[in-house]
């Protein structure tokens, strides 16, 4: 009876005694979720271009933010810094395409995966060659991301939300918008399309597949890049910023593999949910840090009644 | 199947190898292999302390020509911090190295039941496990100067202004990381709750939320504990201290252990980390003999791997101190054995009768860096305490006087540990001819 | 000339259906065993004991484990380590609750704990299939080393919240702890190892294993055959986590000594995949093959700079170390997407033939 109440009631209980606190636990849920949804977005793109499940779009979060940052470091002006990241990026896939992809082609879903994390394995070798193992800070001035905070007093009590943060889901709201008008009203995106719902016949029409996927694979690099200056402005610079890749996963699961829109959602609602679990449930009842499976889990039930995940694809099986 | 075939190959090469290295060794030298991580996502913490321990090295080799004649052949194996690499490391250099420095508590965990075997001793200045303070069961480690329990029992002693029965009715959170390492201070500081009346609440954080520790700081502004304390690494510094900024935590309430207190950690947040504190056993004087010793030799001349501003850090100059004890260790077993080269059991013997009082400390040119302490066949710590340094918002400076732990507080308890540890290792050797 | 297999003549079913059709199979796999059982272990000092023979054994199991779900019953996986993890965490608990239980008995036995949780995380792969499938095991990854972490009856409450090995003896010598000595410890992995490997080739030339095929290949028209879909898939899942569980208990048990949760973390599990693909899905060499590579490798890549004398820093090392390894994966994967194994069944092909190969 008494685990019911803690289970049940007592937690609805806290969030209406303390409604500021509750804001404040949304408003960083929210932020999480949107950072989720930015590197899940990298995923889809890859995924619907290419079939490729790009698992090194992690370290390509570190290596974008780790380049603008030792770029900078030595003496180049942020806004170069950023130009020449891009062209680093872009580099990055084409060599990506010619190197690791052309060569794949036709093979089996696992092998490509299993590329792509031989890239990241790679890539966190000769970043940290590189820029050395060390925790750097995020150039957030430079860039003219303000730094401040605006406070609130809703209800008697205090909210607090970052200036950086706000920039953050407001950059991504402005990203995706602009990439979903790419994916619908340009040449290009359309192309992009056309190849994720089917390889031969896009080529048929004279689509270019080596083309389409280093656009694709520079696409995700911009995101990259936006995600590691985001979350880099948060908890500085290093090679842990790796295992936000692991977050993105579920959201995957939830919103579908191939599905933008999904990605976006099931970011957002997993950032919200998962705070709000760990704070009113898993902190009281389970010891806390439920953070690193809660997603997992929840994404696992979801699929139970929806295989293919809230937005997917219908899978048609045929024998 | 061939498989195996192959691996017929592999020890064939490694048997060349062996054989290529070891005539390289000069005549009259010493190896003192660090377990060095300068990468992975702790890199951050663990380089300017890997810099400060070669520096000191490279010092007494180019001023003095090494340990009254013996050069120092300083080597480091990187483990990332990661266990499995630091295993393999230990196994590459027991022979060599008279001295393992693990770095990392999980490494020393793994490595410290095979010391009574493998006979090298183990160096873990200022971490590993709290009760490898008891050297008649632990013969073979060492935790000089100080415990994570002497740390966790002068940070309390500070915070309440030296009168602990003033802390009844607060709370103390203590923020940890979620390993080894972060979970040593909880059996004591709840002893001390028990005993003080106040109330205690461990917050972990996982290493892989180390840069995203919002959850754990809203708990925080929800639980509004009147002491935030922290036994962060790496990663989790930076973050812990960000969010701190973030949810306006008074910093002068936020208080850190040694590893905590990286400058590198708090030029992050800067100015806003004013305040903060960190209990720290070394203390950097950059003008002190040593430091200028080293400047000179190393640093001027070329040879550091240490950046520019990084001289009058804090972990940069704990390195030295830490190297420090490798070779007043040598000395005395020098003496001691008269003899030059020290084989690694002798070394266990220098570490064990290490006697640094003022008059030494002064006389390597190191006053005020280190606490005065010595250690003994029962006490392989030697409890020497440390100073409270504050941030002023460029650089840490001294707070409090030195600060002495209350050994007898835990002494049991290291005790019941102690013997717990032996227990479960059982047979396990315990120095029956210590009588102390 | 040396693969010649002329002559040898088939004269019953029983011959043909034979773990060995090919003589010179067999002569190979003698001498390969001569070399594991004698020759290895009496050459071998502690290091190559320590860093090289002992874990490429264990490794090696753990891979044959995932490889029967993964590449047998074509069940991606995720979650290897986790399960590694049960079986560690199993085996502490049962040799310090019974202190006096045999160590082979502990190991077999903690193998059962992980197929039960194997078969509770593998329920799900009745619904869900490929990258869904993968990342659904991730769940299992993530919440059993929160539980390892969390659970401190799992640890025996101690303040480390690490386990320690203690010592073990069987017929008086030690095996376990750190009394026990390499030998020991890489005769008794040997022996699981070998133990097991046969058991698994067998079961998959056998009834179960055809079943296994016929759902990797194509699971709808396995079912429509008259194939239970959740037998064989969930048996994938029971056995493959059963031989991942000993590889677990061997690891910490055999090898390291002590464990702590995140040892058990998502990057095991990656290694483990990467050996089992490297090594070739759907083979049972293949995982020896592939933990060769994926864990002698670099091992011997580090001694190689100091054996030649060149100055390197041992950071720089470790970075170049750990592109070497993304670079031969990706250059493996490019050579020969079916691993090492079929690499390997090539050579054969060709031994056979020669030197006349039209």
């Amino acid at each position: 009876m008494d685990l019911a109440y803690q289970i049940l009631v007592k937690p609805f209980a806290d969030m209406v005694s303390a409604p500021d606190f509750l804001m404040q636990v949304l408003w960083e849920g929210l932020v999480s979720g949107v950072l989720y949804a930015l590197i899940a977005l990298g995923f889809v793109l890859i995924f619907k271009s290419s079939r490729v499940f790009n698992f090194a779009q992690g370290i390509m979060v570190v290596f974008a933010a780790l380049s603008l940052v030792g770029l900078h470091e030595h003496g180049v002006p942020a806004w170069l810094a950023v130009l020449l990241t891009l062209g680093i990026m872009l580099v990055l896939a084409v060599a990506v395409e010619r190197v690791v992809l052309r060569p794949l082609v036709n093979q089996p879903d696992i092998i490509l995966f299993m590329a792509t994390i031989g890239i990241t394995l790679f890539l966190v070798g000769f970043g940290e060659l590189i820029f050395g193992g060390e925790n750097k800070r995020m150039i957030t001035e430079q860039l003219g991301i303000p730094t401040g905070s605006f406070e609130f007093e809703p209800f008697g009590g205090l909210l607090s939300i970052q200036q950086a943060d706000l920039t953050a889901v407001v950059g991504a709201v402005v990203l995706v918008a602009v990439l979903i008008l790419f994916l619908n009203r340009t040449r290009m995106g359309r192309a992009i399309r056309a190849l994720g719902d089917d390889h031969q016949a896009a080529m048929s029409v004279g689509i270019s597949l080596s083309t389409i996927w280093v656009v694709v694979w520079f696409i995700a690099g911009i995101i990259a890049l936006a995600t590691g200056i985001v979350w880099g402005a948060r908890a500085g610079v290093s090679f842990a910023l790796e295992v936000i890749a692991y977050k993105a996963l579920p959201v995957l699961m939830l919103g579908g593999l191939e599905s933008v829109p999904g990605a976006i959602i099931g970011g957002v609602a997993i950032g919200l949910l998962e705070k709000l679990f760990e704070i009113y449930w898993g902190q009281p009842l389970l010891g806390g840090n439920t953070e690193t499976w809660f997603a997992y889990v929840l994404a696992l039930i979801v699929l139970l009644f929806r295989p293919q995940g809230i937005f997917g694809e219908k899978i048609i099986e045929r024998v | 199947m061939n498989a195996l075939t192959r691996k017929c190959l592999l020890p064939a090469l490694l048997a060349m190898g062996t054989m290529l290295t070891l005539p390289a060794l000069a005549e009259d030298s010493v190896n003192v292999t660090n377990l060095s991580y300068r990468t992975g996502p702790f890199a951050a913490t663990g380089t300017p302390v890997m810099n400060g321990q070669r520096d000191y090295m490279l010092m007494i080799n180019a001023r003095d020509g090494g340990v009254n004649g013996v050069k120092i052949d300083y080597q480091e194996c990187e483990t990332g911090y990661n266990t499995e690499k630091g295993v393999e490391c230990y196994e590459k250099t027991k022979g060599q190295s008279i001295v393992t420095q693990p770095w990392s508590t999980g490494i020393t965990l793994q490595v410290l039941p095979k010391s009574n075997i493998d006979k090298v001793p183990i160096l873990a200045p200022g971490y590993g496990f709290s009760p490898m303070a008891d050297g008649k069961t632990f013969q073979w480690a060492f935790n000089p100067p100080t415990s994570y329990w002497d740390g966790a029992s002068m940070i309390l002693q500070d915070i309440s202004k030296g009168d602990l029965a003033s802390l009844k009715g607060k709370k103390i959170v203590l923020l940890h990381l979620d390993a080894p390492y972060g979970k040593e201070p909880i059996p004591l500081i709840q002893a001390y709750a028990d005993k003080y009346g106040f109330t205690f609440q461990a917050i972990p954080v996982g290493v892989k939320e180390m840069q995203n520790q919002s959850a754990q700081w809203l708990q925080i502004r929800r639980e509004k504990p009147d002491y935030v304390l922290m036994w962060g690494w790496g990663a989790m510094n930076t973050g812990a201290l960000t969010e701190a900024v973030k949810t306006k935590f008074p910093m002068d309430h936020f208080v850190g252990i040694w590893w905590s207190g990286s400058d590198a950690d708090l030029k992050a947040v800067g100015e806003a980390g004013k305040g903060y504190r960190s209990i720290s056993w070394s203390y950097p004087e950059s003008n002190s003999k040593v430091m200028q010793d080293i400047k000179k030799y190393v640093v001027d001349a070329g040879q550091s791997m240490l950046p520019k501003d990084e001289f009058d850090y804090v972990f940069y100059q704990r390195g030295v101190v830490i190297s420090m004890f490798t070779v007043e260790a040598m000395k005395a077993a020098q003496e001691h054995f008269n003899t030059k080269v020290v084989t690694a059991e002798q070394l266990r013997w220098g570490l064990e009768n290490l006697k640094l009082d003022d008059a030494h400390l002064a006389e390597i040119g190191m006053t005020g860096m280190v606490p005065p302490f010595s250690t003994s066949c029962a006490d392989h710590s030697g409890h020497a305490g440390g100073w409270m340094l504050q941030w002023d918002g460029t650089k840490f400076v001294k707070s409090s006087d030195l600060l002495k732990p209350e050994t007898e507080m835990y002494a049991e308890l290291s005790k019941t540990e102690a013997a717990k540890y032996a227990e479960a290792n059982k047979p396990w050797p315990i120095n029956e001819d210590c009588k102390m | 000339m040396l693969y010649r297999t002329a002559g040898q003549f088939k004269t019953s079913y029983e011959a043909d259906f034979a773990l060995f059709p090919v003589r010179q199979d067999a002569i190979l796999l003698g001498v390969i065993l001569l070399f594991a059982w004698v020759i290895l272990p009496w050459s071998a000092n502690e290091f190559v004991f320590q860093t090289l023979l002992i874990p490429v054994l264990i490794y090696s199991l753990a891979a044959l484990g995932l490889n029967l779900l993964t590449g047998y019953a074509g069940q991606l996986s995720l979650g290897t380590a986790a399960f590694m993890g049960v079986g560690a965490y199993a085996c502490y608990k049962l040799t310090t609750i019974f202190p006096g239980m045999n160590l082979v008995v502990a190991i077999a036995l903690s193998g059962f704990f992980a197929a039960a949780v194997g078969v509770v995380f593998g329920l799900p792969s009745l619904r869900i299939k490929g990258f869904y499938l993968a990342i659904a095991t991730l769940a299992a990854q993530f919440f059993l080393v929160w539980l390892f972490e969390k659970w401190a009856w799992l640890y025996n409450y101690n303040s480390s919240g690490a386990i320690q090995v203690p010592n073990m003896k069987m017929f008086g010598v030690y095996v376990a702890g750190p009394q026990a000595t390499s030998l020991t410890q890489y005769y008794f992995v040997l022996a699981v190892v070998s133990l097991i490997t046969w058991f698994s080739i067998n079961i998959t030339r056998g009834r179960i294993g055809r079943m296994w095929k016929a759902v990797r290949d194509m699971d709808i028209a396995a079912e429509l055959v008259g194939i239970n879909l959740m037998r064989a898939k969930l048996s994938a899942f029971a056995i493959s986590s059963y031989v991942a569980g000993v590889s677990g208990a061997l690891f910490v048990f055999l090898w390291r000594g002590a464990a702590e949760p995140v040892l058990f973390d998502v990057q095991l599990s990656f290694r483990i995949l990467f050996i089992a693909i490297i090594g070739g899905l759907g083979s049972i060499i293949g995982n020896y093959f592939g933990a060769l590579l994926i864990v002698a490798l670099p091992v011997i890549l580090g001694i190689v700079p100091d054996a030649l004398g060149v100055p390197i820093r041992a950071a720089v090392q470790e970075h170049l170390n750990t592109m070497i390894v993304g670079a031969l994966i990706i250059t493996f994967l490019i050579a020969e997407p079916l691993g090492m194994a079929r690499l390997w069944g090539i050579i054969r092909e060709k031994l056979i033939i020669w030197p006349f190969p039209h």
